[in-house]
């Protein structure tokens, strides 16, 4: 027989916090000196997942086109200032390439998602649109950032090839053609990885919850292939979107490669 | 400037006329944060030249010969190429100028990916057939090298004859040669430059050559630049100015310039 639901109320969580008592004492035990820490961040994510559940419990009761957009449109803005935060070198306008990326494929695939594969009335819903576009937004800067620092090294690595192709009169774009590719790849490479082995090791996060939350596996599993078709497709957008407006700053109007951006700054 | 040494109202050969002028610099300054790279550089080149850049090491001569192909564009001043200003249509610049870097840039691929690798922008390579591919190398001295063989595995000099023949499928007007034969010993070195002067009398072309070799240089270029701190202290006939005072102040003077010949 398959359980209803599987709730936890306070005790629970209570019982939970043993865990990290007991790792508090094998750290002790190996004198790691990570106790203050962990206990700071394990009460973090004590209060800051159960304010979230508060601000997510008021969301979902927000019924309005307006709201919905304006969620979206923030959480776009916060991603894309995380990921130029995570930039290593600076990019000049990496803060506006990321916003167009995750901007224009949260737009198409989030609405693709809602309209015609969710079928969610009204669209705004909050409950389908609120998770699913934190999680192509999510996906999106993680896999940009990381490729803008693989494009930045292939760009450096590649510094004389690129000069070479230039002076045989090359477009800025034919000479970082090899280098855009390259950084692409080595992003798409992992997703493609993670559908190979998807189910046959670990089963993803996201159909573990629905399966505890008492979703039946069948369904679950139907999420899981969607969520997974979607977070190819959003890598891939955001990353040529991103690339086609990063690869420009590296240039000057006379078709130089601006190699300053690419030294180390002092 | 009491050093400077012109040679040009003298000979008859640097008396530019006035259609054959292929560069005129005017006033060309360079500056990268606070550092003065070029200071104020003014001369013409033309058409045939073979024209060597010399000078100690951090005279800004790599600096100059990028600004041939607009590789580097100067923070002051103009510089044309045949007449028109050097920025009007780089692409095309830059085919007709073609360039041989110290370390040739050899891609992943074989020799003819790498000979029509302009081919991915340019429809004209991409049409190249393989009796002109053939002819390039030939020019080259790279006559017995299979097109289908890996070009990495080319030795320094067949990789530095692969780039040239790479340059001369754009059908360039002129050469820029920085440092090209610094890697190899003197032997190959001077295979490969009687090689270039042997193209430039052939196809018409015009070289500039940038190096602190100038024993090597005065046997193929008969007019020197000499370039000390970003300034030219010296112009004109090689031979002319070979040992001389701006020899001196360049610093290029060494105990070798006993056994020039």
């Amino acid at each position: 027989m398959r359980p209803d639901f599987y709730v936890l109320n306070w005790n629970d969580l209570l019982v939970s916090s043993l865990f990290i008592v007991f790792s508090i004492f094998l750290i002790k035990k190996w004198k790691l000196g990570l106790e203050n820490t962990l206990l700071i961040g394990s009460l973090r994510t004590f209060v800051q997942l159960t304010i979230m559940g508060y601000v997510l419990t008021w969301f979902f009761d927000q019924q309005h086109w307006a709201f919905m957009l304006t969620l979206l449109f923030l959480m776009i803005l916060i991603a894309s200032y995380e990921g130029s935060r995570r930039q290593k070198k600076e990019i000049p306008h990496f803060f506006a390439a990321m916003f167009v990326a995750l901007l224009s494929s949260a737009l198409i695939i989030l609405g693709t998602i809602l309209l015609f594969i969710l079928d969610v009335k009204p669209w705004y819903t909050p409950y389908a649109a609120i998770p699913i576009g934190g999680m192509i937004i999510g996906n999106g800067l993680n896999s940009t950032a990381l490729t803008a620092n693989r494009f930045v090294g292939e760009l450096k690595h590649r510094e004389k090839e690129i000069e070479t192709l230039l002076a045989l009169g090359a477009t800025p774009k034919e000479a970082v053609f090899d280098a855009m590719k390259a950084s692409i790849h080595a992003a798409l490479i992992p997703n493609i990885n993670a559908m190979m082995t998807v189910g046959l090791v670990q089963l993803p996060g996201v159909m573990t919850g629905q399966i505890l939350a008492g979703i039946d596996p069948i369904i679950a599993v139907r999420y899981q292939i969607m969520i997974m078709y979607m977070w190819f497709t959003t890598a891939t957008m955001a990353n040529m979107i991103m690339l086609a407006i990063v690869y420009r700053q590296f240039f000057t109007p006379k078709l130089q490669l601006r190699s300053e951006l690419l030294r180390e700054k002092a | 400037m009491s050093y400077i040494i012109s040679f040009r109202s003298c000979g008859a050969y640097y008396e530019p006329m006035e259609n054959d002028t292929l560069f005129r610099f005017e006033d060309v300054h360079l500056q990268v944060g606070k550092i003065r790279i070029l200071k104020g550089l003014n001369f013409e080149i033309s058409k045939g030249e073979f024209v060597a850049v010399i000078g100690a090491s951090g005279a800004g001569k790599s600096s100059l010969l990028r600004m041939f192909n607009a590789l580097t564009s100067p923070s002051q001043g103009n510089i044309t190429f045949r007449g028109t200003s050097i920025d009007a249509d780089i692409q095309t610049l830059r085919k007709n100028v073609g360039v041989l870097f110290q370390n040739p840039v050899v891609f992943e691929g074989t020799v003819r990916e790498n000979l029509l690798i302009a081919g991915r922008w340019d429809q004209n390579i991409t049409q190249t057939l393989d009796h002109e591919i053939l002819k390039a190398l030939d020019q080259v001295g790279l006559k017995d090298i299979e097109l289908t063989h890996h070009a990495r595995d080319l030795s320094g000099g067949e990789q530095q004859r692969l780039a040239l023949a790479r340059t001369l499928l754009n059908h360039p007007q002129v050469i820029l040669l920085d440092e090209p034969t610094s890697n190899l010993d003197p032997k190959l070195a001077r295979e490969i430059m009687d090689q270039i002067e042997k193209l430039r009398k052939l196809l018409n072309l015009t070289i500039i050559a940038v190096s602190h070799d100038h024993m090597l240089m005065r046997r193929y270029a008969k007019r020197v630049i000499i370039l000390s701190h970003g300034e030219i202290i010296g112009d004109g006939d090689f031979k002319a100015l070979d040992n001389s005072q701006a020899f001196e102040n360049a610093g290029l003077l060494g105990n070798e310039v006993n056994d020039a010949t």
